[in-house]
């Protein structure tokens, strides 16, 4: 008998039984539609969490002041100049902050004053919308300018047309030189919720010290990080005057790392709903050879026949396998196209978009034709071995 | 020549504790192309018999040769063979694949000799309408009737043109008229050269039959020429 021969009576057979052959295939189409659509949910996440970290700055290194120095931080404008000195970094941006009141008229809001240089937006991945960043003449003058984060520009209803206007930062009178391109949330804090100033100016007029809280590193090469980091390290300790056995005055934080090792969990996490989603896929199978066995059952007679009129084992053997292997495949491409709407659904709910794996959808059908051989191996080879003559005597 | 031959065949059940004789040495030789009814009481082992001679089943000691192969030695699949090409089978409670139509059932036996869908097609067809069911084509076992049901199995059995046609109570489900049909149809399969064996306990369906056998117990009471 022809394979062709056997799928044309798998499915003769699964047309008498449609209810019963859509429940048994019910199992798997659950199974593989939790599959592939986890595992899209999973691969949505790593590549929000992916394109954040762009967002955040490209190799960024963040120094902070952990020590104290009487009232001032221990880090320095000096430190930052030092840091600059580093072969392997790109740029370096001292930042001092503080919370100030910014109005405009009788509009205000409160947020974060940023006292820092003119390397501040290649440092933190900022692209200017309108007019200009800060300059370096700026930063040596202490000139009272600003540059607008896109979410204050917008709280005070400033649009382009604001550039060149006054606002005042604490009351006193700021000139808006240019207004940032928006980043966009990344969760816990806005990135957008901020205004810029020169570093000497905020100095002058807000914190009155030559302290940073802050120096933001932006290293040239990725492969560069560690070194650079372990070269801030020395450098720092020996500018701070720190003995061998002291702990550091300062800490480095690498963001980037950090947002790594979330989306290695969140890898790790895909991982774990696809196991537990392929766990119904196996009870799935299970359901497949359950009803096969029942089907061998009630079918007793008719496989007495079958081998009555010429058949060999081996042909009922297929005739059974095919039969669960139909179920599980027709299972396994139904379950598939509910996975991938379920993904597009969800991925247009959670901003990622429609995730479109074909290794999930080759591994999810694969999977669900194995669980129909494994399943159905069983039932098939309880048929194939009765006894003719048994059989046809089974009430 | 013998075309079936049993040598001292028997067939025991193994019930439990009980061990039932059904056949107690049987030794009968049928030639290629007589018309044989077996008769006798139930339980005389006439269907058990008839298992041997179909392949269906296996002697427990003895021997059978079928066209001077001794069949007894084979392994299944060369069993399934036999069954596949050279014997019809007529059951007496017609066996018919539940839920597919009449003419997939009689196409079965066609299949597993893999033989092409349209040639099975029309093979059915053919058998189908020899027995006066032309117009039964689609109907499914439980939408015919008693008699419509056995001359699908007729039909069935004689599709694949076997050299040997076995028929356990053919007409006992059959109004007289439509017995006669049947047997007048073996009668003319066995005018072409087929070897047909038949169970009954109906004296006058036997009377058809070239030679009759009887079977008691077991074993072979007296042989008639008919």
């Amino acid at each position: 008998m022809s394979a062709l021969e056997l799928v044309r009576l798998a499915l003769s057979r699964l047309r008498t039984a449609r209810v019963r052959a859509a429940l048994t295939m019910l199992g798997v189409i659950i199974g593989v539609a939790s599959v592939v659509a986890l595992v899209s949910v999973g691969k949505g996440t790593t590549s929000q969490i992916t394109s954040r970290l762009n967002s955040l700055g490209t190799n960024l290194l963040t120094v902070n002041a952990t020590g104290r120095n009487g009232t001032a931080t221990t880090l320095t404008l000096d430190d930052a100049k030092a840091i600059a000195q580093i072969d392997t970094v790109a740029a370096v941006a001292p930042e001092v902050e503080t919370q100030a009141v910014v109005a405009v008229g009788r509009t205000t809001t409160t947020t974060s004053v940023i006292g820092t240089s003119a390397q501040y937006a290649q440092v933190r991945a900022y692209d200017v919308w309108q007019g200009t960043f800060l300059t370096d003449t700026s930063l040596e003058q202490s000139s009272r300018v600003v540059v607008l984060g896109a979410t204050v520009a917008d709280d005070l209803g400033l649009d382009a047309s604001a550039v060149g206007t006054t606002v005042t930062i604490g009351g006193l009178p700021f000139e808006v030189i240019g207004i940032l391109q928006p980043k966009g949330g990344s969760g816990f804090q806005d990135p957008d919720n901020e205004v810029l100033v020169p570093i000497a100016t905020i100095q002058k007029y807000f914190v009155g010290s030559s302290q940073v809280r802050t120096i933001g590193v932006s290293v040239g090469n990725a492969s560069d990080i560690e070194a650079t980091r372990n070269a801030i390290t020395e450098l720092l300790r020996v500018r701070h005057g720190i003995t061998a056995t002291a702990s550091d005055d300062f800490s480095i934080f690498d963001q980037a790392q950090l947002l790594d090792t979330a989306a290695s969990i969140s890898g790790t996490l895909t991982l774990l709903l696809a196991g537990i989603a392929s766990i119904s896929l196996l009870v799935g199978g299970i359901g497949i050879m359950n009803i096969m066995l029942v089907s061998v059952r009630e079918r007793t007679r008719e496989i007495g026949i079958r081998k009555a009129v010429g058949a060999r084992a081996r042909d009922i053997l297929s005739q059974f396998l095919i039969e669960a292997l139909t179920l599980s495949l027709l299972g396994g491409l139904v379950g598939n196209a509910i996975g991938l709407v379920a993904s597009s659904l969800i991925g247009r709910i959670a901003g990622w978009g429609f995730i479109f794996d074909p290794t999930t959808i080759a591994l999810a059908t694969v999977f669900s034709l194995i669980v129909g051989v494994v399943f159905g191996v069983w039932p098939a080879r309880q048929a194939a071995r009765l006894d003719p003559i048994a059989a046809l005597r089974y009430e | 020549m013998s075309l079936l031959e049993l040598t001292a065949v028997t067939r025991t059940y193994d019930m439990g504790h009980v061990q039932v004789h059904a056949l107690r040495g049987v030794s009968i030789s049928i030639n290629a192309g007589e018309f044989v009814a077996i008769v006798g009481p139930s339980g005389s082992g006439k269907s058990t018999m008839m298992g041997i001679l179909g392949c269906l089943d296996r002697p427990t000691s003895g021997s059978y040769a079928l066209d001077g192969t001794v069949v007894t030695a084979l392994g299944d699949d060369s069993l399934a063979r036999i069954r596949s090409r050279t014997i019809g089978f007529v059951f007496q409670s017609y066996n018919l694949i539940p839920r597919t139509s009449a003419l997939d059932n009689v196409a079965t036996p066609l299949l597993y000799q893999g033989v092409g869908r349209r040639e099975r097609h029309a093979r059915a067809v053919a058998a189908l309408e020899r027995l006066g069911l032309g117009d039964r084509l689609g109907h499914e076992p439980t939408e015919l009737s008693g008699g419509e049901q056995q001359r699908v199995a007729i039909a069935r059995a004689i599709v694949t043109d076997p050299a040997v046609v076995l028929a356990d109570e053919p007409t006992g489900n059959l109004a007289t008229h439509q017995g006669l049909e049947v047997l007048d149809l073996f009668k003319g399969l066995n005018a072409t050269g087929r070897t047909i064996v038949l169970i009954t306990h109906d004296p006058r369906v036997a009377a058809f039959a070239e030679r009759e056998v009887r079977l008691l117990d077991g074993q072979v009471d007296t042989e008639l020429a008919a």
